[in-house]
């Protein structure tokens, strides 16, 4: 029975799955590229500039392309990332509930001998495989391409995981609060603008902080402030950052454990 | 020890397999935080009580509280008073118990636009642990093709959906079967292969509650009715009782003296106009026959009794009502 649920929500998300996958595997794949080409030249002609405001601007979310660690957390930060991951982040939690309830397939499924516990942890395991997968595509993209560049040398391959694992717990967090506002609501619009309101104001205090000294500040209530691509990829790996990514994604769980099963299922629009 | 037949029925006390007690749904006007007023009353103490192998119909218009009440019963809404049992089960602490053995009919049910007919029935059997032991009959039964079944369902008419419905809520075999306003689509063709098939489901001692607003479907099918209005049962009774109780319309055609109908038992409304004599006529017809006995009758006419009757006497306003 589980298995079945299973199934058929992988293949109900494969198409968006696959999709993402290939557009992170290319994205993960340029900016080692672009490091490689021209990341030195364009490094040089900054700090020669002598104008310590460009080179922060250029420090866009902690990534640069001034080096290959850089490169990455740029590429992970950046706006096309988070785009596509946004669409099993956001996209799939808010379908997969709130999109059911709407259109009536969940009481469908709910007919049958299915608790909502079941169903929720089936749903959240689908999307934490999910996001492991495209996190991980992202990653091994970019150290191939790296490797294929001849800047390969310049990572220390040991530090990956670091970065595999704390972009995970980010996404993470970020899809339990999709999946909180998904069983919050009766219908889409209102689940999607609270969790899209979350993670657009939590990305942009990130980059304000990063490219604006003077807020700098304002990037500490964002949580892509703490996955710090770059100093991860040195060996920095800190627990309070790991503790609160691990705290937002533990509290949104717990929320929706709670509530789902308490929530009236309004009659489908 | 001999294990229990996982499909035999649990039955309440009584034999009943669905029984509500004063149950009640309220919903609070607006949300949160600008909720205000009184709430919705959307079902009020309903009390039913529905018997293993009966067909069961629930009537009322739309927004009377039927939808609320199955959807109470399946565990999608929590009650916000009194309590209801399914085959023995109590509807808010072991659904999962009673979704084992029930099938159920959305209204205007949805699908998985991607799937197959035949993945989509295979899928929602499989979700229920229990074979699809009727598929086969019911989709020749309800006259669906293997082609049909190997198109996308979002090719379907919205008939074929309906057919899609019946069949995924009845393959399994339930003990019993929950339908909202099942025949909603079907041709008058196929309404008529369904209500069979809920005349088999009886004789095969299944159980089956369906709401419906089609009232000669029920007139056809069910033991028993129930009738709600704005969230209230407002009768209860064999559907047999409830047509006896009805008036039935008469018109005679009388030469000579007009038979004296004040004080007989069950006759009101009477009109006479150019030797026509019209009206209604409730209960017994005996002492009605007996009172036109002696007189010349060339033509008489007692239309029969229809639910629709009954049902819009329930729903007219209270002053209408009134004998």
């Amino acid at each position: 029975m589980i298995a079945a649920l299973f199934r058929r929500t992988i293949a109900a998300n494969r198409i968006r799955l696959v999709a993402c996958l290939i557009g992170l595997a290319v994205w993960g794949a340029v900016l080692p590229l672009v490091y490689a080409g021209f990341g030195k030249t364009i490094g040089s002609f900054i700090r020669n500039s002598n104008n310590p405001l460009m080179e922060q601007f250029a420090s866009f979310g902690g990534g640069d392309l001034f080096s290959l660690p850089g490169a990455m957390a740029l590429g992970f930060i950046h706006p096309i990332a988070i785009a596509i991951l946004g669409v099993m982040v956001v996209g799939y939690p808010i379908l997969s509930i709130v999109g059911e309830r709407q259109r009536g397939t969940l009481e469908v499924l709910l007919a049958r001998p299915i608790s909502r516990h079941t169903l929720f942890l089936v749903l959240f395991g689908v999307g934490a495989l999910s996001l492991a997968l495209l996190i991980g595509v992202q990653l091994a993209a970019s150290v191939l391409s790296a490797q294929l560049s001849g800047v390969g040398d310049e990572l220390d391959l040991s530090y990956v995981p670091l970065v595999w694992g704390m972009g995970w717990l980010l996404a993470m967090a970020l899809m339990s609060v999709a999946f909180a506002a998904s069983v919050s609501f009766d219908r889409v619009m209102p689940a999607l603008g609270v969790t899209l309101v979350f993670v657009l104001v939590s990305y942009l205090l990130e980059v304000v902080g990063s490219i604006w000294p003077s807020a700098a500040w304002v990037s500490d209530f964002s949580l892509f402030h703490y996955v710090r691509t770059k100093e991860l990829l040195h060996g920095h790996l800190n627990a309070f950052d790991i503790s609160l990514l691990g705290g937002v994604l533990v509290i949104a769980f717990a929320y929706s454990w709670v509530v789902f099963p308490r929530r009236d299922i309004a009659a489908p629009s | 020890m001999a294990r229990p037949d996982p499909v035999a029925p649990e039955i309440g006390a009584g034999g009943s397999v669905l029984r509500t007690s004063h149950l009640g749904k309220h919903y609070p006007v607006g949300s949160w935080p600008a909720r205000r007023g009184a709430p919705v009353r959307a079902l009020e103490a309903l009390d039913i009580d529905v018997r293993q192998g009966e067909i069961f119909g629930f009537l009322g218009p739309n927004g009377a509280g039927k939808s609320t009440t199955i959807r109470i019963l399946l565990g999608f809404l929590h009650p916000t008073s009194g309590s209801a049992s399914v085959l023995g089960h109590d509807v808010v602490h072991d659904g999962i118990s009673i979704r084992r053995k029930v099938g159920y009919l959305p209204g205007g049910i949805a699908l998985y636009d991607s799937m197959t007919g035949t993945a989509l029935l295979d899928y929602l059997a499989e979700l229920y642990g229990r074979s699809a032991p009727l598929r086969a009959s019911l989709i020749e039964r309800l006259e669906l093709s293997e082609a049909d079944l190997k198109r996308p369902v979002r090719d379907y008419s919205r008939g074929m959906r309906q057919k899609i419905g019946i069949i995924q809520a009845l393959q399994h075999d339930p003990e019993l079967a929950i339908l909202d306003e099942p025949t909603e689509g079907l041709d008058p063709l196929m309404q008529h292969a369904f209500l069979s098939l809920l005349d088999e489901r009886r004789q095969a001692g299944r159980t089956v509650f369906f709401s419906s607003h089609v009232l000669s479907e029920v007139e056809r099918v069910c033991d028993r009715v129930a009738i709600i209005r704005s969230g209230r049962l407002v009768a209860l009774a064999p559907v047999a009782t409830l047509l006896a109780h009805r008036r039935r319309h008469v018109e005679a055609r009388v030469e000579g003296a007009m038979p004296q109908l004040e004080g007989v038992p069950g006759v009101s409304a009477v009109v006479v106009e150019d030797g026509l004599l019209r009206c209604d006529l409730e209960g017994d017809v005996g002492p009605f026959l007996a009172a036109l006995s002696g007189h010349t009758v060339r033509d008489l006419t007692i239309e029969p009794a229809r639910l629709e009757e009954a049902f819009l006497e329930y729903y007219a306003p209270d002053a209408e009502r009134a004998p």
